[in-house]
């Protein structure tokens, strides 16, 4: 469209407003501005409204899991008194042979001592239920803590054993004893053993170590967060050592060798491009590529790492070009003028001032990484493992595989382990987060 | 050529750069045309004319620092000692170690002062050992007339002097190399009038070790510190010839009007 004022003055009305005195045209402004403050008004209290939601969902997102998940800092505890069998297990001297350790019965031990406790107690279906009171790990924790010791004690000895997940519950409160027993976990005789058993005494809560101290189990009292930390961090050291080098490289070729052209456009688009690619898509390339054609092994931190190296890569990129473009042009002139290479200018002048960006960056790209599930599901690192890794081909889990696994299974106290593995995750990503804060106001520097 | 008759005939042993033809593109614009002119040894050439007009586009050119922009192409010939400078063939890390760089803006690396000067020695490897390093830092810092302010705060942050230290400590910086040349653009245009009197003086100083390309918006400061001048316009070169003459007796309209402050 063309107008053009110059030669359309005959169209042109006379604005009576414009023309008006000054009182006029402010009376005007005045009685409009009523209608733009309340404008204005709206407006901000729509922004806060938008922030208050936010808000409030995040607390209640908090709140859920902390209300399901803070019982599982504790677990209980039911105390037997246990005879171990001296004659059968060790020496002459009463050290413990682990020979003879290791075949015998410790199950049967915990289960026979805690019985006894119950004469009364004699059908053998209500002594299996009974028996149900205590861990099915109960024996072999047992075994561990006389192993370490290494003596045996001689008579009886009162020791604290785990309960059952269920005994677990019942006493956290988390089992509601008013419904039909037919539908309640922990049946009617149990409950008054139970009741029995902690009227003398004989329960207790206590600190949960295993949750820091162990790996995986079938039994929720023996389940632990350590495998699965210990494989996202070897995962992640991974993924650190893969991307960071390859991004930060690619980031400076793409700024300062790159000749401008149609490849490097392409590059660059395809390259943010990557950023927004789902995960799992990820997870399929490594799959492919790394386990079907490389033949590396399945379930390993050190592929798992790998692909969440090629998720991050364009992360770090972007945030890299970024930092290395806020670093003043003058600098590199500085050093260019100078006789510097492309390479020492780069290595020696650009970088250092642009390590704070390319640091928060990475920890960004880290922390995306740590809570990502999709891709390491495809390569196997969903599976079930016992054993806390302790090289980066062992077999691994990652912490919020771990919280998909047993948010998916049925004991009800795996649902409040899940909901503090979620706290311990969150623990990890927000002081993650924290430290970039930190880094990138220590070591930002100001022209 | 106005400029061939320009250059008087004579002086020819001590011309140190011949720039001849040069055109300057940036994409599809033509930035300068044709510039042919002798500069002559140990002494200050200044070029002036209004923004745009090509100056420090043609300043560039005798250390590659076009090379950097990527749509930057320049044709013609600049020779040094027999060499065309422009060509594939010169390494512009060599060149610049000859022909060093002041820039507008003072640029000193975020490091200590001793680093800021000892940087360019230790990249093209000029002092085996510590103590020589120490010596070219005193020295350069020396010829740039800062050794006695920052001898005691060599470790300081070189961020942390004034904006004049710190023009004279990139100088100092460029001399570090051992240049014969030394381009300096604007180089007191983000000074204030006292910072700028220390560095004319410094540039004066300078000269009969150097030779110097000064690129200046002040027509006072191409009176003062420059032996030869040249106007441009619009990416041509309108006038060149010794500064008294440019100033007192114009040969071509275009610089009257410049010098008289009629455009610009």
């Amino acid at each position: 469209m063309n107008r053009s004022i110059v030669h359309s003055d005959n169209n042109l009305a006379a604005s009576p407003l414009y023309s008006a005195g000054a009182d006029v045209r402010m009376a005007h402004i005045a009685a409009g501005l009523k209608k733009r403050r309340a404008a204005s008004k709206r407006l901000k209290f729509y922004g806060i409204a938008a922030i208050a939601t936010a808000i409030g969902f995040l607390c209640v997102l908090l709140t859920t899991i902390i209300s399901n998940g803070y019982t599982a800092l504790q677990q209980t505890e039911i105390a037997v008194t246990i005879d171990v069998p001296v004659d059968e297990l060790g020496d002459e001297a009463g050290n413990i042979d682990l020979e003879k350790s290791l075949a015998y019965n410790w199950d049967g031990l915990v289960k026979r001592s805690f019985r006894q406790a119950f004469p009364e107690v004699t059908g053998m279906m209500q002594q299996r239920s009974l028996g149900e009171l205590i861990s099915a790990n109960a024996g072999y924790e047992l075994r561990l803590q006389i192993e370490a010791a290494g003596t045996l004690p001689s008579g009886p000895k009162s020791y604290w054993v785990k309960s059952s997940d269920d005994v677990d519950m019942l006493m956290k409160g988390r089992i509601d004893r008013s419904i039909e027993e037919k539908m309640r976990r922990v049946k009617d005789d149990q409950l008054a053993w139970v009741d029995q058993i902690d009227a003398a005494g004989g329960m207790r809560l206590v600190f949960n170590t295993t949750f820091f101290t162990a790996a995986d189990s079938r039994e929720p009292e023996s389940a632990g967060v350590l495998g699965a930390i210990v494989g996202s961090a070897l995962a992640l050291i991974v993924t650190v050592i893969v991307a960071l080098p390859l991004a930060v490289m690619a980031a400076v070729y793409l700024e300062y060798f790159a000749p401008p052209g149609r490849v490097t456009d392409f590059i660059e688009v395809n390259v943010n491009n990557l950023a927004a690619v789902p995960s799992i898509v990820f997870g399929l390339l490594g799959l492919a590529v790394f386990l079907g054609f490389f033949g590396m092994p399945r379930s390993a931190p050190l592929v798992g790492g790998m692909v969440l190296a090629l998720m991050t890569l364009p992360t770090i990129i972007i945030a890299t070009r970024a930092s290395i473009r806020a670093v003043p042009t003058s600098i590199r002139d500085a050093a260019l003028g100078l006789g510097a290479s492309p390479m020492q200018t780069a290595l020696d002048h650009i970088l250092p001032l642009a390590a704070p960006g390319i640091l928060t960056g990475t920890i960004i790209g880290i922390a995306q990484a740590l809570g990502e599930t999709a891709p390491l599901i495809m390569i196997g690192m969903v599976a079930f493992i016992v054993d806390v890794p302790t090289s980066f081909t062992d077999p691994a889990t990652a912490l919020p595989v771990q919280i998909y696994i047993w948010s998916d299974s049925a004991e009800r106290a795996f649902y409040e382990r899940s909901s503090l593995a979620i706290m311990v995750l969150l623990i990890f990503l927000i002081s993650m987060n924290l430290t970039a804060v930190a880094l990138r106001r220590k070591f930002e520097k100001k022209w | 050529m106005v400029i061939a008759m320009n250059a008087t005939t004579d002086l020819m042993p001590d011309i140190k750069l011949h720039a001849a033809d040069v055109s300057v593109f940036y994409g599809e614009k033509q930035a300068l045309f044709d510039v042919s002119l002798d500069i002559q040894e140990r002494s200050v050439t200044s070029f002036i004319g209004p923004s745009g007009c090509g100056k420090s586009t043609f300043l560039r050119c005798f250390n590659r620092m076009n090379d950097v922009i990527p749509s930057c192409r320049v044709h013609g010939k600049i020779i040094m000692d027999n060499v065309n400078l422009n060509s594939q063939e010169i390494d512009p890390v060599l060149l610049r170690a000859r022909v060093g760089m002041v820039f507008q803006k003072p640029n000193p690396f975020p490091k200590t002062v001793y680093e800021n000067v000892a940087y360019g020695p230790r990249i093209h490897g000029l002092a085996a050992s510590r103590q020589e390093l120490d010596f070219i830092v005193e020295d350069s810092l020396k010829k740039a007339g800062l050794w006695k302010e920052v001898a005691d705060r060599l470790n300081d942050q070189a961020t942390g002097l004034s904006g004049g230290q710190q023009q004279r400590l990139c100088i100092a910086r460029a001399i570090a190399v051992g240049p014969d040349i030394l381009l300096m653009d604007e180089p007191c245009s983000a000074l204030d009038p006292i910072a700028t009197t220390i560095i004319e003086e410094l540039i004066s100083n300078l000269q009969s070790r150097f030779t110097i390309l000064i690129v200046t918006h002040s027509m006072q400061q191409a009176a003062r510190v420059s032996q030869k001048t040249a106007y441009f316009h619009l990416g041509k070169l309108i006038e060149y010839g010794d500064t008294k003459d440019i100033f007192t007796r114009p040969q071509n309209a275009k610089t009257e009007a410049y010098i008289s402050g009629k455009i610009g």
